[in-house]
């Protein structure tokens, strides 16, 4: 009973302290936006084709961006997990340091690279490759590239623990029994590296859809996701209605898609023993 | 035994992803020292005029950086404070519900900035007159706290609780348990998390940027406004020294806790 007490009052603080400014306040709104307009923002932005629009450009780029990440920081996250090169923790550095450089700055170099001045567009005028300046800067595809840049440090973190765990005398096991490297992959390194893979997947993704920064700086004004929706709904048009509307529906949607992969992939851990993040 | 563990393609791609990932720092630090305006490459010449004109008063940079550190210290203290006792009552005592209650503690990093930052206007707007850094501390001390959490979690969850009974039977007072035991065990994890937290109020904007007030302001913000109206190599001047601050934050890491903590 005693311990009990004590970690009652250990707890406390923290408790409260998330009360009044976390957890009360965003109940108190949410009440208080259904109260003054109903469900009126929320169906206006379910029958409306723009801000239809801004949620799917806002998955579409998140999907992308996730797929990209995972695709290269896969093989990355391997190589970092199995090399025995002394190298190791510069490449550890490498992987770590943009992750702790601030998303403007990071955002700032791709527009000085990607800008219709930009770098790599004078490099291409430069070799003769291009007469006219490509236009990256601004459109979607800076944005994954941006996204990519921000989020594959998480995705291949994630991979690293887990594939570190996997005892490389498996692999052995496996080759001597004479599979081939492409099928120990799919047959074990692979399932063995699912839990790596579905949190770092849930990460990127989730920290994709809830982006600001790399939307702003690199889609320019007329290109919307979610986030700077909010934003622009608050500052420019001051529909405080629409911009609750939007954000109540973005931390649906996130909490949407943690719960249906933590369901969908319980019994896929279970199977596989828990893991690490299960 | 097989002596080769990688293939040629992940070590390919491995290289393609640092050099993908360094590519624009890189260009940034190369982009301040032009002469020039407009950034070229390869540069043309010389200059350290644009490292003169961050402290020049009117980009407001040095007032941004005070301000981001002030918020970005401040909370991270406090948080440390809440963190650390939230993170021990959890793992050193066994109750129901523990699972439940970390959650709560972590429930921040599941809710968009965005969203929180807008909810916090609008209470804010009901109260009125709330002074402009006390509207950015509260939210940054919110969302920063989960990290402090977990990476305490993460160390003091596999640590054995007998050690302090084994410290008590010999001689310890509760006091000298409690700072020669858990805390010294759960220092890296702390250190770790007390670090992401900084950088993460540091680095703030969407929350920054929906409640600043005019009279405070923080660096990322003064960035973007700079941004907006001019595009010269300033950006890139302010941009090289948060790398290299950012870099002198790794390799100590590296040298007193391990980047270990960082692989979850």
């Amino acid at each position: 009973m005693e311990r009990k007490r004590r970690a009652f009052l250990l707890a406390l603080p923290t408790v409260l302290a998330l009360l009044v400014f976390f957890l009360i306040p965003m109940v108190y709104i949410l009440i208080k936006t259904l109260l003054v307009n109903g469900f009126a923002d929320f169906t206006k932005f379910f029958t409306d084709p723009f801000y239809l629009n801004i949620l799917w450009t806002t998955v579409r780029v998140s999907l992308i961006s996730t797929l990209i990440s995972l695709l290269l920081g896969y093989p990355a996250a391997y190589f970092i997990a199995r090399t025995r090169s002394k190298l190791k923790n510069v490449m550890m550095i490498v992987i770590l340091f943009p992750f702790l450089v601030s998303a403007v700055v990071r955002s700032y170099g791709w527009m000085v690279i990607l800008g219709t001045n930009g770098i790599l567009n004078q490099f291409l005028q430069g070799i003769g490759l291009l007469s006219q300046p490509l236009k990256i800067l601004n459109t979607e595809a800076a944005v994954v590239i941006g996204m990519i840049h921000l989020l594959i440090p998480y995705m291949i973190l994630s991979l690293v623990g887990v594939l570190q765990s996997i005892d490389p005398n498996v692999e052995y096991a496996a080759y001597s029994l004479g599979a081939s490297p492409a099928k120990t992959f799919t047959k074990v390194v692979f399932p063995l590296s699912m839990p790596g893979i579905i949190s770092g997947c849930v990460l990127v993704f989730t920290m994709s859809m809830t982006s600001y920064v790399t939307p702003k700086l690199l889609g320019g004004s007329k290109f919307r996701m979610m986030a700077t929706m909010v934003v622009q709904e608050i500052n420019v048009n001051f529909n405080w209605g629409a911009a609750s509307a939007i954000s109540y529906i973005l931390l649906l949607t996130i909490l949407a898609v943690q719960v249906a992969v933590v369901l969908s992939t319980s019994g896929y851990m279970k199977r596989m023993g828990g893991g690490k993040n299960a | 035994m097989r002596e080769k563990r990688t293939g040629w393609f992940s070590c390919l791609i491995a290289v393609l992803v640092m050099i993908f990932l360094l590519a624009p720092l890189v260009v940034i630090v190369i982009a301040s020292f032009t002469p020039t305006a407009v950034v070229t490459f390869p540069p043309k010449g010389f200059s350290l005029a644009w490292y003169a004109n961050i402290f020049h008063s009117s980009t407001h940079f040095m007032e941004g950086l005070g301000n981001s550190l002030k918020i970005g210290l401040l909370a991270t203290a406090l948080d440390v404070l809440l963190g650390v006792t939230a993170a021990l009552s959890i793992c050193r005592y066994d109750f129901k519900g523990k699972n439940a209650l970390l959650n709560y503690f972590t429930s921040p990093m599941y809710v968009p900035s965005v969203a929180f930052a807008f909810v916090l206007l609008q209470i804010y707007s009901q109260i009125g007159g709330v002074p402009g850094m006390l509207r950015l501390f509260i939210g940054h001390f919110v969302i920063i706290l989960p990290y402090i959490v977990r990476n305490t979690v993460s160390v003091l969850h596999v640590f054995n609780w007998t050690l302090e009974d084994a410290a008590t039977s010999l001689g310890a007072n509760p006091v000298q348990v409690f700072f020669k035991i858990p805390i010294p065990l759960a220092k890296p994890g702390v250190l770790a998390g007390a670090l992401l937290a900084f950088l993460y109020s540091f680095d703030e904007v969407a929350l920054s940027s929906l409640l600043s007030t005019p009279r405070f302001i923080t660096l990322p913000i003064r960035i973007m406004n700079y941004m907006e109206l001019t595009f010269d190599p300033t950006l890139a001047a302010i941009s090289t020294l948060l790398i290299l601050g950012s870099l002198i934050l790794i390799v100590l890491m590296e040298k007193f806790i391990g980047l270990d903590m960082f692989v979850k």
